[in-house]
């Protein structure tokens, strides 16, 4: 049997998709015998840079000229893009503060003035870029879904996607809404579920790593914080934490 | 004639990286570690943010290390607002620690350090060809994992610990659970320094000054940041001793420390007298004449040895908790103030501190935080020179084999690097 080839890359991230894929401990010598792991830098020396892969599962926003360059390879190299991650969906920690300060004032603030300044722009999502296949979300992703992917690629196709809040496994969990009942900012009704609603479930509020659901009733959510006194500037800048822009007046 | 050998990228480490070799014939005239990570600019976008946020925030800097960036911050945070937690809290947190390292170390040791020991180019192949190694390798990661996920509430990006305490309380049955799974590598664990204890085969570096901080009693009450050769200093003083530098070819700072090019991690903690019990101390005596006073080479041996300490810790401290039951304190809920506080823990590879400093809003005005990776910078490039020049003359193939290795050696994490101090 030929097995897939795969390329596992990051770009500006914290290397942490890629270490769910290696969090994999029980599934991880099935992987490495059923696909090749012709490009995963972080786990293997002498990646061929110039090959053709059959999936490329790629992590990280992209903020620099070297992370458009690897993606833009990659896209063309690999039959199948996978955005693994938060960060490759929408943005994530990194773009948090894409609409209120320029790349510019942060770097200055970082680097200081009149020293090198490493060329960098404004952390984007792919879909900015480039045509995605697939994306997983989460920050870090879940594992179950990392093996779903690859468990579907094997079997030449792709698993199917979500359209749920965090709040209905919330709720099939039986936890105590925080949002509701101890009137907390909890992003759940507006977040893309598949989580398992770990942090509600531990009695911490959702703050929104896994991006938005699709149809996220928005405005209802900020209506119901705004009621619950929570001002306005606290809560677009708890939503904008893994994703910078939302639409505030999106009603479903 | 002049050339260039260039390994690019780095493999087997976290992060993005590359070395370049400036050769004149065969003379080496000097060597660059570029630390290309793209700049990740924490330090930046915290300001503003509340103190509630920054922890969750920046544990989101590196997932390797996530746990201890976390339990960082909080302290640090803490220390701002002047808030003690409790007990349970404490012993809790560095039982996550413990755990952070089970996972770390067992990830590059097993994972990353091991096919340099068997020649074979990553773990795909380790799989094929030492499959019963590698297992080992994963249930001892798995099992500091299983920490994280029980204790933490998620693999990486732990949840479960926030500012003034816990979510939630873990429960006895949980507790039990870790401890059997964890039991069960122990033995593991206690064998693993044998395969770690191959030697280099690269001659002898410059000597390190190690940096690490004093161990202590009480969880994560350590104060005092101790350096070999001499020099101490207190966490809360640290800006006067540790001096950053902006290199031209790296997006990590150039980091000294009273003066020196520190080192940090496992071999800094365990030659400057890290309270080992148990197992680990009976291999550390065994091995010491080894690794102790010399170079860098003896890391991974030292993170071999911690893998057991790691393990036997976290049994005590899960012995611990189960004893308190429902004792052992209440969450507090720290009230914003305004003022500036700083913490160090002891990371995976080193020292790690942050420091903040907020309004009376609890707003973030100020965020600091130095790396292990971004400490290790300086010696890694002086220890990549002297290898360099040592094997002038020497096939260039071997020479970029030994430089990858030695890298891997500090065991870096360059994402962590990158988000640097302002200066």
């Amino acid at each position: 049997m030929n097995r897939p080839r795969l390329a596992i890359a990051g770009l500006t991230a914290c290397s942490g998709c890629q270490l769910t894929i290696l969090n994999c401990e029980d599934e991880f010598p099935d992987i490495a015998a059923r696909f090749e792991l012709a490009y995963f830098p972080m786990a293997e020396t002498g990646c061929e840079a110039d090959a053709l892969f059959d999936a490329a599962i790629v992590e990280g926003a992209v903020s620099t000229p070297a992370d458009l360059a690897t993606l833009f390879r990659l896209r063309g190299a690999s039959r199948i893009l996978v955005a693994l991650g938060t960060c490759a969906l929408f943005g994530g920690v990194a773009a948090m503060n894409n609409a209120i300060s320029t790349r510019e004032e942060l770097l200055l603030q970082v680097y200081g003035e009149g020293e090198k300044v490493p060329e960098s722009f404004a952390p984007a999502p792919f879909c900015n870029f480039v045509s995605i296949d697939y994306g997983i979300t989460g920050c870090p992703p879940e594992k179950h879904e990392v093996a779903a992917l690859l468990s579907a690629l094997l079997a030449g196709t792709l698993p199917p996607v979500r359209h749920y809040p965090v709040c209905t496994e919330c709720r099939s969990r039986e936890n105590l809404c925080l949002l509701l009942e101890k009137k907390e900012l909890c992003l759940g009704p507006i977040i893309q579920g598949g989580c398992n609603a770990r942090c509600p479930a531990t009695g911490i509020v959702c703050e929104g790593c896994r991006g938005p659901v699709r149809e996220a009733n928005v405005a209802q959510e900020l209506e119901l914080l705004l009621e619950r006194g929570f001002d306005r500037e606290e809560i677009e800048r708890r939503m904008s934490r893994f994703r910078p822009e939302w639409n505030y007046g999106e009603r479903r | 004639m002049g050339s260039v050998v260039e390994i690019n990228p780095l493999t087997r480490l976290e992060g993005h990286g590359s070395v370049k070799v400036y050769r004149e014939g065969v003379r080496v005239e000097r060597v660059e570690l570029c630390l290309t990570e793209s700049p990740r600019l924490f330090e930046a976008l915290l300001i503003g943010k509340s103190y509630l946020e920054v922890p969750e925030i920046v544990c989101r800097i590196c997932s390797l290390c996530s746990t201890v960036h976390k339990v960082t911050a909080l302290l640090a945070v803490e220390n701002a607002l002047d808030a003690e937690v409790s007990q349970v809290t404490a012993v809790t947190r560095e039982l996550m620690l413990n755990g952070g390292q089970l996972m770390d170390h067992a990830l590059h040791l097993y994972c990353l350090v091991l096919p340099d020991l068997l020649g074979v180019r990553g773990v795909a192949e380790l799989a094929a060809k030492a499959p019963e190694l590698l297992k080992t390798g994963l249930a001892i990661k798995r099992a500091g994992n299983l920490i994280q996920e029980v204790v933490g509430g998620r693999l990486i990006h732990p949840v479960n610990i926030c500012l003034g305490g816990l979510g939630q309380r873990v429960g006895k049955e949980k507790l039990r659970r870790l401890k059997d799974e964890l039991e069960a590598v122990l033995p593991a664990c206690r064998e693993a320094f044998r395969l770690f204890r191959t030697p280099f085969p690269f001659h002898e570096l410059p000597a390190s000054d190690f940096l690490a901080l004093e161990p202590v009693d009480l969880p994560l009450s350590a104060k005092l940041c101790r350096m070999t050769g001499g020099g101490s200093f207190t966490v809360r003083d640290y800006r006067d001793h540790i001096e950053e530098s902006v290199l031209p070819h790296s997006n990590a700072k150039y980091a000294r420390v009273l003066g020196r090019e520190a080192t940090v991690g496992s071999l800094a903690r365990l030659t400057l007298g890290a309270s080992l019990t148990g197992s680990a101390l009976d291999i550390f005596e065994g091995v010491k004449e080894e690794i102790i006073s010399r170079d860098i080479r003896g890391n991974s041996l030292a993170q071999a040895i911690e893998l057991c300490q790691a393990t036997e810790r976290a049994l005590g401290l899960i012995d611990r908790l189960i004893e308190m039951g429902r004792d052992g304190g209440d969450n507090l809920k720290p009230v914003p103030r305004q003022g500036r506080g700083s913490a160090a823990c002891e990371a995976p590879r080193g020292l790690l501190i942050h420091s903040y400093a907020f309004d009376a809003a609890g707003i973030c005005t100020w965020a600091d935080v130095i790396t292990p990776t971004a400490l290790n910078q300086g010696a890694l490039a002086r220890d990549l020179l002297a290898l360099a020049r040592g094997m002038e003359g020497e096939d260039t193939a071997q020479m970029t084999t030994a430089l990858e290795r030695l890298i891997r050696c500090y065991d870096p994490c360059i994402s962590c690097s990158v988000h640097v101090m302002r200066v």
